[in-house]
C-alpha cells in the first residue's frame, strides 16, 4: 500500500527465512564461540597442552572466517531483507529502536575489531593481553545479543508499548528473559557443536578425544537446559498469541515438535560423539551441526508461525495494514482502508478505477499490495494449490475473503477494503486457477464438503462451534445452514446446495455419535 | 501524474532525537565509511597495479601481497562503519531508501552474495601470502571487480532515491525488482567521481605503507612512497575532469547551488578544489624530496578536510534533489531521553576501548612488539 511491492516468484517470506535462519546458526555461535575461544585458552593454558592452544589457533581462523564474514554479512542481509520486504515494520521499528540498533553497532564494531585482533594476536600478543581481547570479544559480542533480542521478542510481544510508546516498555516485553536464556543456551551449544567440527580433523587422536570431551561439556548440558527454557518461553507467551499455532494450521505446533525431535537427536549424538571421541568423523560432526541447524530453523518458524498475523504484535499485521487506526498511519490501517478502499488509498497501485472489465487486473493489484508479502500464486503459500484443493469458485473466494481473520486460528490479517475489491480480488484468484460453480457444487460427500467448506475455522472437535451448537434433527440442521451469516454474523457467505448442506449434516451427525469423539480429537484438513 | 502521491507517507513514530543530531551521524559516519571503503576498493585496485605493472616481479608481488594482508580488515571495517550512515539514512529517508531499494530488490540483495564471495575470496589471498602468488592474482581480480560493481549498485540506489519521479514508470513495468537506474544521466559521472576517489585515497593508503616500513627497509618504503604518491596524484588530476563531467550532469538548478546559488555549497566546493590542489602540490614537492612527513601526514590532514567537504556536499545534493518531496519540518520528534544518553555514553567508551585496544596491540602509534607484525589491522601507522 504505502510502499511498493518486491515481487518475488517464489515467495518473499521464504527469502526472509534461508536469510535469516542461516544468519542466527552463525550469529549464536559468534556469542557462544567467543566464550568457548577464551575459556579454551584459558584451559590450555593452565594444563600447558600445546597442542590444545594450536588447534584452537586454527579454530580462531575457522571461527573469523565463519562468524565475522559470513555472520556479519548474513546479518546485514537480514535487515537489506527485511527492509525489501517489509519495508513499513521496518521503518516502524527503526524510528523506534534506533538507538537500541545504534547501540547494538558499537558492540559490534568493538566485537568485529576485538575478533581480528584476537585472531592475528595468536603470534604477536603476550598470553594475557591476547586472552583480554578474546573476553573483550565475547563481552561485545554477549551485549548485541542483549540488544537485538529485544528487538526481536518486541515484535512478538510488544507489551506496554502499543499503549505507551515507551522504548524499555517495548524492549523488556515479557518474552524478553525468556528468550535471552533460551539463545544464550543455544549460544553455548552451538559453540561445542562447531567445536566438533574443527577437530574432526585433526589427526592427533588424543587431542581429538580432548576437545570431544570439551566440547560435550558445552554441548550436552546447554542442549538439555533448552526444552526447560522453551517451556518458560512458551509460558510468557500470552494465550492468544499461542493459540493460532493450534488449530486447523497448528504451523507453530508442528515446527515446535520437529525443533523437540531434532533437539532430542541432536542431543542423542552430542552424547555419541563421547563413546570414541578419538575417532570421530567430520561426517558426523557435520550431522549434529545439522540437527542443531534444523532444530534452530524450527525454532525461529514457530517464533514466526505464532507471531502473525502481525509482524508487530497487536500493531501492525504481516501485510503492513496497522491492526487499529492510529494517528499518523497514513490511513493504512483496516478500518480505514475498509472505509475508504484500496484503489484510492494505496499509493502504489497503477489501476485507479474500478470498472466492468478491468476486475482481474485491479485484483492482481490488490492481491500484490495485500497478500504477497506471505503468498505467491504457485510457489511458497501458493494460493493456486489452495484453490484447486478447496475448489473454489469465484463466489466462493469471494465469500471466504470475507472471513479471512478467522481462518486457521486467526494467522492471517482480515481483508481490507470495500465490497466491489473483494469481489475482484476474488476474480483474479479464480483466474489464476478457474474453478466452475459446477465444480464447487461436486462434491457430495459430508467429510469432502466439510474439508472444502468448513475445515479452515472448525475442527472436528466435540467442542467446535459447528459441532456443539448445529441442530441434531437432520432437516433443521440442513435448514440452518442455508444462510450462515445468520448463524453468525461474521461467517463468510457461503452457498451450499441441498444436496451438500444434507451430506455435511449426516457426516457431522456421524462425527457426534461416535464414541471416541471428544473435546480433544484433532482437526480436520 | 500522481508521482508525488507516490511517495511513502512517514510512519506513525516521532523521531527519538532531533533531526540534526541524525543529520550529524549521518554525515560523520558516512564519511569514516567512506574513507574504510576507499582504503579498501583503492587498496585492492593498487595491489592488482602493482602486481602486474612492476618493473620488477618480486617487489610488485611483495607490494601485491603486503596491500592483499590488510583487505580483510578493511573489508570489515568498511562494512560495520557502513552500517551506521545505513542506519541514519532510513531514520530520515526511508521513504525514498526503501522505495528505491524495492525497484532494484534484486541487485540490492545480491549486494549480500557478491560481498561474502569477494570477502572470501580477499580472505584467500591473504593467506596465500607468502607462497608463490598462484590463484591469488585471479581471485583478487574477481573480488576487486565484485566491490566494485557493488559500489555501483549503491551509485544506482542512492541515484534512484533521489529522482522519484523515475519510480512510477520502473515499478509498474517491472514489480519483480530487476531495475536499475541506468538511464539517469548523473549516475556514471557519480560512480566514477566515487571510483576516482578510491584510487586516489587507496594512493594514500599506501603511503602509510610506506611510513609503516620506513624504519625497517628504507628502499621498499621509497617505492611504496612513490607508487602510492603518484597513484594519489594523477588519480586527482583525473579528478578534476571527472567531477566536473558530474558537476555538468547535474540539473541545472542542482548544478548552480554549487556555483553560487547556495553559499556553502559553494564555499565547500572551492574548499575541496583548493585543498585537492594543495595536496597535490604537496604531494609532488614530497615525492621529490622523500619526504614521508609531508607526504604521510599532511597530505592526508588535507584529503580529509577535502572528503569531509565532499560528504557534506552530497549531502545538501540529496535535500536538494530531495526538495519538492521531503521537509526536515515533517517529522514529530519525540526525544527518548530514556536511552539517547546511555547510547551516547556507550558510544564515547566504544571510541575509547577501540583506541586502548588498537594501541596495546602495537596499531595507531601504540608501542609495538618485539617483532614486526605479520599482519595489521587497517591502520595509520
Amino acid at each position: 500500500m504505502n510502499y511498493p511491492v518486491w515481487d518475488v516468484a517464489f515467495g518473499a517470506g521464504l527469502l526472509i527465512a534461508i536469510v535469516a535462519i542461516t544468519h542466527v546458526f552463525v550469529s549464536h555461535f559468534a556469542v557462544g564461540g567467543g566464550l568457548f575461544l577464551v575459556l579454551t585458552e584459558q584451559k590450555a593454558r593452565r594444563a600447558n597442552d600445546a597442542a590444545l592452544l594450536a588447534w584452537l589457533k586454527a579454530h580462531t581462523k575457522f571461527f573469523v572466517l565463519v562468524t565475522v564474514v559470513f555472520g556479519a554479512i548474513s546479518g546485514v542481509g537480514i535487515w537489506f531483507t527485511i527492509g525489501l520486504i517489509s519495508p513499513t515494520a521496518t521503518s516502524n521499528l527503526i524510528h523506534t529502536y534506533v538507538w537500541g540498533w545504534a547501540i547494538e553497532w558499537v558492540f559490534f564494531f568493538i566485537e568485529i575489531t576485538a575478533a581480528l585482533l584476537y585472531l592475528y594476536g595468536w603470534d604477536k600478543l603476550d598470553a594475557c593481553l591476547h586472552q583480554w581481547y578474546g573476553w573483550i570479544y565475547f563481552i561485545a559480542a554477549y551485549l548485541s545479543l542483549v540488544i537485538i533480542n529485544g528487538i526481536i521478542t518486541f515484535m512478538l510481544t510488544s507489551g506496554a508499548w502499543t499503549k505507551n510508546h515507551q522504548f524499555w516498555s517495548g524492549f523488556f516485553n515479557p518474552t524478553y528473559f525468556p528468550s535471552l536464556a533460551f539463545r544464550t543456551a543455544i549460544s553455548l551449544a552451538l559453540a561445542g557443536i562447531y567445536a566438533l567440527i574443527t577437530a574432526s580433523v585433526q589427526k592427533d587422536a588424543a587431542l581429538k578425544a580432548r576437545i570431544v570431551r570439551w566440547s560435550a561439556l558445552w554441548t550436552v548440558p546447554a542442549l538439555a537446559v533448552l526444552p526447560l527454557l522453551g517451556r518458560w518461553y512458551i509460558h510468557k507467551i500470552p494465550a492468544d498469541v499461542w493459540a493460532s499455532a493450534r488449530g486447523p494450521m497448528p504451523t507453530g505446533t508442528e515446527y515446535a515438535m520437529l525443533a523437540v525431535v531434532l533437539l532430542i537427536v541432536a542431543f542423542v549424538l552430542a552424547l555419541l560423539t563421547l563413546v570414541r571421541p578419538a575417532r570421530m568423523h567430520l561426517a558426523f560432526s557435520l550431522l549434529v551441526a545439522l540437527m542443531a541447524f534444523g532444530a534452530m530453523g524450527s525454532f525461529e518458524f514457530v517464533r514466526e508461525a505464532i507471531r502473525k498475523p502481525f509482524v508487530i504484535s497487536n500493531y501492525l499485521y504481516a501485510n503492513s495494514f496497522y491492526s487499529t487506526q492510529i494517528p499518523g498511519d497514513g490511513g493504512f490501517s483496516v478500518d480505514e482502508v475498509n472505509a475508504a478502499g484500496v484503489l484510492p488509498s494505496a499509493k502504489w497501485v497503477n489501476e485507479r478505477d474500478l470498472t466492468a472489465t478491468n476486475q482481474v487486473a485491479v485484483g492482481h493489484e490488490i492481491f500484490r499490495v495485500e497478500c504477497e508479502s506471505c503468498h505467491t500464486v504457485n510457489a511458497y503459500r501458493g494460493l493456486r494449490h489452495y484453490i484447486e484443493l478447496r475448489q473454489w469458485d469465484q463466489n466462493k473466494i469471494n465469500a471466504m475473503l470475507g472471513g479471512l481473520a478467522f481462518m486457521h486460528n486467526n494467522v492471517m490479517p482480515p481483508f481490507a477494503g470495500t465490497d466491489a475489491e473483494r469481489g475482484a480480488l476474488a476474480a483474479y484468484l479464480n483466474s489464476i486457477e478457474p474453478v466452475s460453480a459446477e465444480a464447487a457444487a461436486a462434491a457430495t460427500d459430508g467429510e469432502t464438503v466439510f474439508d472444502q467448506n468448513c475445515s479452515m475455522c472448525h475442527r472436528v472437535n466435540a467442542s467446535d462451534s459447528l459441532f456443539k451448537n448445529l441442530a441434531t434433527d437432520p432437516a433443521a440442521a440442513a435448514d440452518s445452514l442455508k444462510d450462515l451469516t445468520t448463524l453468525f454474523p461474521l461467517m463468510p457467505d457461503l452457498k451450499l446446495t441441498d444436496r451438500q448442506r444434507a451430506a455435511l449434516v449426516e457426516w457431522i451427525n456421524k462425527q457426534r455419535s461416535a464414541k471416541e469423539f471428544s473435546s480433544t480429537a484433532q482437526g480436520g484438513n | 501524474m500522481m508521482q508525488t502521491n507516490l511517495i511513502p507517507s512517514l510512519d506513525p513514530n516521532p523521531l527519538p532525537a532531533p533531526y540534526w543530531l541524525f543529520k550529524l551521524l549521518l554525515i560523520v559516519t558516512f564519511f569514516l565509511h567512506i574513507i574504510a571503503m576507499n582504503f579498501m576498493l583503492g587498496g585492492g585496485v593498487l595491489a592488482l597495479v602493482a602486481k602486474w605493472r612492476a618493473k620488477n616481479p618480486a617487489s610488485g608481488n611483495r607490494m601485491f601481497f603486503d596491500l592483499a594482508r590488510k583487505l580483510p580488515s578493511l573489508l570489515p571495517a568498511t562494512i560495520t562503519l557502513g552500517i551506521a550512515p545505513l542506519l541514519f539514512v532510513q531514520v530520515l529517508y526511508g521513504q525514498f531508501f526503501y522505495t528505491s531499494s524495492i525497484l532494484m530488490a534484486w541487485p540490492w540483495f545480491l549486494v549480500l552474495v557478491m560481498l561474502t564471495v569477494a570477502y572470501y575470496g580477499f580472505y584467500y589471498v591473504s593467506f596465500r601470502a607468502g607462497e608463490k602468488p598462484g590463484k591469488a592474482g585471479g581471485v583478487m581480480l574477481c573480488s576487486v571487480v565484485l566491490v566494485t560493481l557493488i559500489g555501483f549498485f549503491f551509485s544506482n540506489n542512492i541515484t534512484l532515491s533521489q529522482t522519484p519521479s523515475r519510480w512510477a514508470a520502473k515499478y509498474f513495468a517491472n514489480p519483480s525488482g530487476w531495475n536499475l537506474n541506468l538511464s539517469e544521466p548523473t549516475l556514471f559521472p557519480r560512480y566514477l567521481h566515487f571510483f576516482t576517489a578510491a584510487i586516489a585515497v587507496g594512493g594514500i593508503f599506501v603511503v602509510f605503507m610506506a611510513l609503516a616500513n620506513w624504519k625497517r627497509d628504507k628502499e621498499y618504503a621509497g617505492q611504496l612512497l612513490q607508487f602510492g604518491g603518484k597513484t594519489f596524484m594523477y588519480a586527482t588530476m583525473a579528478q578534476f575532469v571527472v567531477g566536473v563531467i558530474f558537476l555538468v550532469s547535474l540539473p541545472r538548478d542542482l548544478r548552480m547551488l554549487f556555483m553560487g546559488d547556495n553559499p556553502l555549497a559553494t564555499t565547500l566546493l572551492l574548499v575541496g578544489i583548493t585543498g585537492a590542489m594543495a595536496a597535490i602540490f604537496l604531494m609532488s614537492g614530497a615525492l621529490r624530496t622523500g619526504n614521508i612527513r609531508v607526504a604521510a601526514v599532511y597530505v592526508p590532514a588535507i584529503l580529509a578536510v577535502v572528503i569531509l567537504c565532499m560528504s557534506v556536499m552530497r549531502d545538501i545534493l540529496r535535500d536538494a534533489y530531495l526538495r519538492p518531496y521531503f521537509r526536515p519540518e515533517q517529522f514529530a520528534v519525540t526525544t527518548q531521553w530514556a536511552v539517547l544518553p546511555l547510547f551516547l555514553a556507550l558510544f564515547v567508551g566504544g571510541v575509547i576501548l577501540w583506541l586502548v585496544m588498537m594501541r596495546r596491540y602495537g596499531l595507531l602509534g601504540g608501542k609495538k612488539g618485539n617483532e614486526p607484525p605479520k599482519a595489521q589491522m587497517a591502520s595509520t601507522d
